[in-house]
Formats: structure tokens, C-alpha cells, sequence
């Protein structure tokens, strides 16, 4: 994969991983040879334009769609031969707004989940039905997109899932509601151990969660790191060019290697600067860090 | 699994069967007020069993309803085998459907006991002489009917029930493996009418009627969607006019309850053979 930048995140202690997922829809190609590794217990963010196949990643690891190579693990376990076990652990935001059936309320809905789910946790449920202001009479079918959305949520965490795979979680969210929503993923993560993959275009917003980060382009996963690494190898650089004037470039690479690549141009840096996580992470996005 | 499903989908049928509740009762006034005002008794008929095969057609329209059939929705996200979720969902329908259709067939007997009417007595009816068919506005000679004893037949009472099934297992398929629901409805049609209007403007009778003989062969032939829902008590129960102007019921052939079973049989078995492929559209993707 030329240009990639993947850390060795190993195979050994991932909580979800895909080995050469690759899925086509005719002539476009949604994933291309994707090889995620989400360590367990790690809130793993993965970023990409619209189209990426940021959703297709995640509804192969419920096995919701079948790849043309590769496979997918979660827990372990191999979703395309063991779907429901996979799925029992996992907790899904998924893309797009539609609850469950139009014409139960929430509470019903509520019920009819936790009927599959043994781990359900009535407790919390309630808990997280009054921090969401979730009205359990409401209809599903009469639920804004914003409601639809808290109502996901609750859902996908009240069963306390070991893995949770979060399709922008805070999509149609008004800002006071996404600050209670990452308040109560904090906790949640907080309360017992979890592995987050999340997709997200609001990347600000959880980045004080997130540990590691994958970049999907095109259907490839170009970038995949955890934190420390994005800090140490993606930064900002003030140089000084040949002819004497400052430059500011952002690039990839260890410090050293960075320098003498810039010093070969005849460059000099004088500060480098780590990244926010959304900076280096849109960095890479956009193809703006040569190595 | 089942039992969730039993009460997720009475929960979302509950609005469509209290409406459907309140036309019965709505019904039951208008039947008893007439009833009283010296009317006459209502029969069984077993073309009402129309009323319960349409129903089961469209059923799986509120079975389904709210559901992301094919995309990523809460009912597929389950930890449960999926094929298996969307057949437990199809037979939670059906348990229903035929807990409704009980419900309104001791309703029917009770209006036709309440009301004197005849619950599959013999009764005598006009046939329609073998080797003639009706004039025009159904006109007919009294020399072309022929008075027959019709016997009880028990098994009648059994056809709401069997066209219920049939047809809710093919309404069923077609909810669950059709992603474009309206555009397979609509295309075949404009496809029939298509050839119909090619074989009109080429001069070709024989292609301009081939649609309609199809649609004809397909409702009211022999084994077709009507000998499903009605035991063909539909389609060869008319009414004439007799040349004193009166006008009669009259049977243009007697059903024969060999092909009621045929077709119970071979639309029916359809349905299920549909409905598993359709299942299968969902079911947990396995690696080839």
C-alpha cells in the first residue's frame, strides 16, 4: 500500500480486525484490502470523506454484508460463520436514522431489544433514557431525526455490549445534546472495559476520547496509528527554505527523518509542532503529508 | 425469538386491528338493523372468504411496516440467525392472521345463526346448462338453466383460512425479497401492456389479447388466485336476467373442491418457495 502509515498494532489483543476485507458494488470498490486492528479497550476513530466505506466496514463486522475477499473478526470471532455470536457483542449506531418499527412507542421498543439480549441492563437503560430525555410514550415513527438518534444510542449501549461500533453517533444531535451524549460514552467507558470504533466527521468532538486512528480513502485504509504515534510522527513544521523565507509544512515521518529530507531540499526546520488528533487526522485525509 | 416477534408484531397491528374491530361492529348494527326489519336471514358464502385472502395479501404490508428491510435496521443488527428472525417474523403474522380470521369467522356464524341464515345447508341452486354461456347483459333462456341440489360442504368453511395462508405467504415474499416493491408491480404490468399495445398496432390479435388471457388464465382459470381465495365461488357465481325480467343468481359451473385443494396447493406451496428465497435474501452472509 504505497504512502500507507501503519503503526504495528499487532494482531494478538484485537477486539475487532479485518484481514484483507475488500467489497465491490460493481465498479466501485467500497474497501480494498482493509486490514483495521482495534486493540481491546481502545476507542478507535476511523475517518474518511463521504463514500470512504467507513459504513461498509462497519456493517461487514455485523455481517450485513458479504466481502468479495477478506474476512472480519470480532472478539475472535469470525462474523461471516458466526454472525449472531459477533453481534450479541456488540453494540451499533448505524448511519442512518431508523429506529425499529414505526408504530411501538420507546418504551416498547425498548423491551422488544431486550428480549435478545441478556445482558440488558434495565437499570442503566432507565439511567440513560432520562440523561437522553428519551419520552418512553413517544412513537418511534414520530421521533425526530435527533430523537431517532438518542434512541440508537441507548440501544446500543444498554446492554453493555464489550464492543461498541458507533456510525456518526452524533449526527442530527443539537450541541447541548452531543455534549451529554460524550459525557455519557465517558462514563460508560468509564464503567467497565469497552472498544469503541467510531466513525465520526466531527472529529473535535471525541478526540479526548479517541486513542487510535485509522484513515479510510477511497475505499483503502491509507493511515492507522494510535495517538502517541500520530503526535510523534505528524507534525507541524516551521522551515526555513533555501532562499530565506519561512514555510509552515506538515509531514510525516520521525523527527529525524523529517529533518533530513527538508535539509536535502536545502530546508531548516525551526519548530515542530505536534497535531491535534482532527488536524493530523484530516491531514492525512487530505493527502497533505508527504513522507 | 417467536414470542418477541408475536408481540412486537401485535403491537404493530394494533392501530389496523381496532379498526378493523370497529367495522365489524359497525357491520353487526347495519346487519341486525335490517335483519329486524324483516330482510331475511344472511348465508355463509364462501366468496366472503375473498374479504380474509385480501386481507392476508396485504397484510405483510403492516408486518413489515417501519422495518429497514435491506439496510442495516435494529431487526437485522440482532443476535439471532437472520433468515430464521425473518421467518419468525412472517409466522408471527400468520399466527395472528388466523387468530383474526377465527375471531371473524365465529362472528360471521353467529350473524348467520343470529339471523336465521343457512350455514352450509344443501341448498338448491340454477346452473347454467353445460355447452351454453350467458348472452349479452346476462340474458338467459329458462330452458338453459338447470335446477341442482347442492350439497353441505363442510370443507368451505375451511377456505378463508387456506386463502388467508396462501395469500400471506405470497404477499409475505413480496414484502420481504422485493427491495423496489412498486416497480415490480408496476413494470410487469406496463410490460403486459406493452405487448398488448405492440400486438394492437402490428395487427396481431393473437398478441394484443396474449396479456389479458394471461391475467384471465392466472385470477379466474381453473387453478387460479380465485379458486385460491373463493373456491372459484367468485368467478362462476353470477346473477342473469330471465326474459321476464326478473333477475336470478345462477352458477355458470359448479366449484369442484378437487381444484380448490390443487390450487390451494400449488399457490400456497409458491408462496412458501417465495418467501424462503426471500428470506434468504437475508440471510447471515457466508463466505462462498
Amino acid at each position: 500500500m504505497e504512502g500507507a502509515m501503519h503503526a504495528d498494532l499487532g494482531d494478538g489483543a484485537c477486539a475487532v480486525a479485518t484481514h484483507g476485507l475488500t467489497k465491490r458494488y460493481g465498479d466501485a470498490t467500497a474497501l480494498a484490502d482493509v486490514a483495521l486492528r482495534v486493540p481491546t479497550g481502545a476507542v478507535y476513530l476511523l475517518v474518511g470523506a463521504n463514500g470512504a466505506g467507513k459504513s461498509t466496514a462497519f456493517r461487514a463486522l455485523l455481517n450485513l454484508e458479504r466481502p468479495d475477499a477478506g474476512r472480519a473478526e470480532v472478539l475472535g470471532l469470525d462474523v461471516s460463520a458466526r454472525g449472531p455470536e459477533a453481534r450479541a457483542q456488540v453494540g451499533y449506531v448505524p448511519d442512518r436514522h431508523d429506529a425499529g418499527p414505526r408504530a411501538l412507542t420507546c418504551g416498547e421498543l425498548l423491551r422488544y431489544a431486550a428480549a435478545y439480549r441478556p445482558t440488558w441492563d434495565a437499570a442503566y437503560a432507565d439511567r440513560l433514557a432520562r440523561a437522553l430525555a428519551l419520552d418512553p410514550a413517544k412513537r418511534v415513527g414520530a421521533l425526530s431525526k435527533g430523537n431517532a438518534r438518542r434512541l440508537q444510542l441507548l440501544l446500543a449501549l444498554a446492554h453493555r455490549p464489550p464492543v461498541l461500533l458507533l456510525d456518526e453517533p452524533t449526527d442530527g444531535l443539537d450541541p447541548l445534546v452531543r455534549r451529554a451524549v460524550l459525557a455519557l460514552l465517558a462514563e460508560h467507558l468509564a464503567d467497565g472495559p469497552t472498544t469503541v470504533l467510531i466513525a465520526t466527521h466531527h472529529v473535535a468532538e471525541v478526540e479526548s476520547l479517541a486513542d487510535h486512528v485509522g484513515v479510510l480513502r477511497g475505499g483503502r485504509l491509507v493511515a492507522q496509528l494510535d495517538r502517541d504515534a500520530l503526535h510523534r510522527t505528524v507534525r507541524r513544521y516551521r522551515v526555513r527554505l533555501a532562499d530565506g523565507r519561512e514555510a509552515q509544512r506538515t509531514m510525516r515521518g520521525e523527527a529525524r527523518d523529517v529533518a533530513a529530507v527538508l535539509a536535502a531540499e536545502g530546508a531548516e526546520v525551526r519548530e515542530a509542532a505536534p497535531l491535534r488528533l482532527e488536524d493530523g487526522a484530516l491531514a492525512l485525509l487530505q493527502e497533505e503529508v508527504p513522507a | 425469538m417467536l414470542r418477541a416477534q408475536l408481540r412486537v408484531v401485535l403491537l404493530a397491528l394494533r392501530w389496523p386491528a381496532a379498526a378493523a374491530a370497529g367495522l365489524l361492529a359497525v357491520t353487526t348494527v347495519m346487519v341486525v338493523a335490517e335483519w329486524a326489519r324483516g330482510r331475511g336471514g344472511i348465508d355463509f358464502n364462501p366468496e366472503l372468504s375473498i374479504i380474509p385472502g385480501v386481507v392476508g395479501l396485504l397484510l405483510p404490508i403492516g408486518v413489515w411496516r417501519g422495518e429497514d428491510r435491506f439496510g442495516d435496521g435494529l431487526l437485522w443488527t440482532l443476535p439471532v440467525d437472520r433468515r430464521a428472525h425473518a421467518l419468525a417474523r412472517v409466522a408471527a403474522g400468520w399466527a395472528w392472521l388466523l387468530l383474526a380470521l377465527a375471531v371473524f369467522q365465529a362472528w360471521l356464524l353467529a350473524l348467520v345463526l343470529l339471523t336465521g341464515g343457512n350455514v352450509l345447508g344443501d341448498q338448491v341452486v340454477q346452473v347454467l346448462a353445460s355447452g351454453t354461456t350467458l348472452a349479452p347483459m346476462g340474458a338467459v333462456e329458462p330452458s338453459q338453466l338447470r335446477t341442482v341440489r347442492l350439497p353441505a360442504e363442510p370443507a368451505l368453511w375451511l377456505v378463508p383460512f387456506t386463502a388467508a395462508t396462501g395469500a400471506y405467504a405470497i404477499g409475505s415474499a413480496y414484502a420481504l425479497g422485493v427491495r423496489h416493491p412498486v416497480r415490480w408491480l408496476v413494470g410487469p404490468l406496463l410490460a403486459l401492456l406493452l405487448v398488448s399495445a405492440v400486438g394492437a398496432a402490428a395487427g396481431s390479435r393473437a398478441l394484443a389479447l396474449a396479456p389479458s388471457g394471461v391475467l384471465e388464465t392466472l385470477m379466474y382459470g381453473t387453478y387460479g388466485f380465485d379458486t385460491l381465495l373463493t373456491a372459484r365461488s367468485e368467478s362462476l357465481h353470477t346473477v342473469a336476467r330471465l326474459p321476464s325480467g326478473a333477475v336470478a343468481p345462477v352458477w355458470l359451473a359448479l366449484p369442484d373442491l378437487g381444484h380448490w385443494v390443487a390450487a390451494t396447493l400449488l399457490w400456497t406451496g409458491g408462496g412458501l418457495a417465495a418467501l424462503w428465497l426471500a428470506a434468504s435474501r437475508h440471510g447471515e452472509r457466508r463466505r462462498a
